[in-house]
């Protein structure tokens, strides 16, 4: 093989990194340039460019963010949100599919087909009503009005994937758990929620990341300042602070975002396989 | 297995009650508020499909109507293309490829307000946004501008940043997608002497026909219901010039508390969602069904 050959072949080798390279870039570098001004000092942001790098790390910016809102609470409350969510999406979800798939009972399929209504629904379409019902009998202002739309709204979905993954596990080990007298819901308990235990962790983590970073529901409902999440927070404190305290501003941006972000480069597979199966079983 | 409808019915039923009450149950309410006239206090004045005739007349719902139609348009080609690019740039190399899928995806799990709030930093003139600074320091400082205030700009800018946080969905599907074609086929294309650009354009992407359908309705049906982007970053504005369907309905509820205006506009998007989902199915049924 000549030189040039080889030099052509390098350089074709190179394309793909090149293309690497530049798709890196535009995904991460508006999310490494808000955390690199966030340590900048008020002085170097207001005196050099935005591009410019930081003579040195300071979390100044950090230490008021936190001390003028209430940004740990507003962290508490959407992982307090969050979590029941989870719970209780999978404690009515994972009855429901085994219901529809093993129980088979009549109308099974109907029951299955009107829970998959949800999937189409916009939640405008079910807000306002929502936010009348609520309001009537005091459950605007709470958690519970986070939690329960969502719920519901992620239902379709849970019930979907429980179902597709029910379907194969075998009724023998059912039938066989019958005849030695377990009763249904010890045999969904001891058999069928263990097994399913990969459908509930591609639930809880889909569900995690739309409940953690959910904007509508809680930007409609909540007005106690005590009760908002990291969304709704984030909007207040920008139209607080944004115009007075730039760098306070950056920081609490990147605080709203290291939750999530910290949690999926830990589970990094399962939250891109568990947003996937959520975003195509639709 | 033996049969208790009974029993059965005690399983399913607590999800039924709490999706029948907070899905089913609002809908229903929203399609009777839509033919009322209503502020949430005083009394409500059946109108028929007054609301709804209303809408036609609208200037402002109708520049939203496009201006959603243009988002989703322009938002799905992009999300798909970017989406599908990134999947084969990981296809094209060999070390690194789980790594490199990871840090591709960040975007995707951080909140959209949060994305929205960084990019109206960074698109910002005073003080002086990252873009602006830029395009100062590379000599190109007769094009800075005041893009969020720019009514030609914002609803590109608005579409192209729901678009970066949502693209990396698209690459991870079509990445799995794939990587699991089976390798025959593959080894089947090389014998006839096929290099690596026809192996993905003739072999590799029309064997994902059926995932590229899939996020097709995905994509369009999400982009239809576009929401906080447009709402944080530039309110809908400047003037009506962002504005979606959702932001409008939005407001008419709960800025101007025409109830049963933005209810009417509230159902009028669930159906649009449904039809373009229904007829979308249908124009890609072959295609879903090829795995």
């Amino acid at each position: 093989m000549s030189a040039a050959t080889t030099r052509r072949g390098s350089a074709w080798q190179m394309l793909p990194w090149l293309a690497v390279g530049f798709f890196l870039v535009v995904q991460l570098l508006p999310l490494v340039w808000i955390s690199i001004a966030s340590v900048k000092t008020p002085a170097e942001l207001a005196g050099t460019p935005m591009y410019a790098l930081p003579a040195s790390i300071d979390f100044g910016n950090y230490v008021r963010a936190f001390a003028t809102s209430p940004l740990l609470k507003y962290i508490g409350n959407s992982a307090l949100v969050a979590l029941l969510t989870i719970v209780l999406t999978v404690a009515l979800a994972a009855p429901a599919a085994f219901a529809i798939e093993k129980l088979r009972f009549p109308g099974a399929q109907k029951v299955l087909a009107y829970f998959l209504i949800g999937l189409m629904i916009p939640v405008f379409v079910a807000l306002l009503p929502t936010f009348l019902a609520f309001n009537r009998i005091g459950l605007r202002d709470t958690y519970w009005a986070l939690i329960l739309p969502q719920v519901a709204f992620n239902l379709p979905m849970a019930i979907y994937i429980y179902t597709g993954f029910m379907r194969n596990i075998p009724d023998t080990l059912i039938e066989a758990a019958t005849i030695d007298g377990a009763s249904t819901f010890r045999i969904f308990r001891s058999i069928i929620l263990p097994l399913s235990t990969n459908a509930t962790v591609t639930i809880a983590v889909f569900n995690f990341m739309f409940a953690w970073n959910e904007f509508v529901f809680a930007n409609t409902f909540l007005t106690s300042p005590a009760l908002k999440t990291l969304p709704v927070g984030l909007q207040d404190f920008v139209g607080q602070y944004g115009k007075t305290d730039l760098g306070a501003t950056f920081a609490a941006i990147v605080v709203s975002i290291v939750p999530t972000v910290l949690l999926y480069l830990f589970l990094n597979r399962r939250v891109i396989d568990g947003m996937t199966a959520g975003a195509t079983k639709g | 297995m033996v049969r208790k409808p009974l029993t059965a019915w005690l399983f399913v039923l607590p999800a039924l009650l709490v999706f029948t009450a907070l899905v089913i149950a609002p809908i229903l309410w929203s399609l009777s508020l839509s033919l009322v006239r209503w502020n949430g206090l005083g009394k409500q004045v059946f109108v028929g499909f007054g609301n709804y005739l209303q809408m036609l007349r609208d200037k402002v719902f109708v520049e939203a109507f496009f201006n959603t139609l243009f988002f989703s348009i322009v938002g799905s080609v992009v999300q798909l293309l970017a989406g599908m690019a990134m999947a084969v740039s990981l296809l094209a190399i060999r070390r690194f490829r789980n790594l490199i899928r990871v840090a591709y995806f960040v975007p995707a799990v951080v909140s959209s307000v949060a994305i929205a709030q960084i990019f109206g930093q960074v698109l910002a003139v005073q003080p002086e946004g990252l873009v602006n600074a830029l395009l100062g320091a590379v000599g190109l400082g007769q094009y800075k501008a005041a893009f969020l205030s720019e009514p030609r700009l914002t609803l590109l800018i608005v579409t192209l940043v729901d678009a970066y946080k949502f693209c990396a969905i698209y690459m991870a599907i079509y990445y799995s997608a794939l990587i699991s074609i089976d390798s025959e086929m593959l080894d089947a294309s090389l014998v006839d002497g096929a290099n690596w650009l026809q192996q993905l354009l003739l072999v590799r992407i029309p064997a994902i026909r059926a995932t590229i359908a899939v996020t097709i309705v995905l994509v369009v049906s999400g982009t239809l219901k576009g929401f906080d982007v447009s709402f944080v970053l530039t309110g809908g504005g400047p003037g009506a010039s962002s504005e979606l369907v959702s932001t409008y309905l939005y407001k008419s509820l709960f800025n101007s508390s025409n109830f049963g205006y933005g209810s009417a506009i509230a159902v009028f998007l669930a159906i649009e969602c449904l039809l373009v989902v229904i007829a979308l199915r249908w124009a890609l049924r072959s295609e879903r069904a090829a795995t």
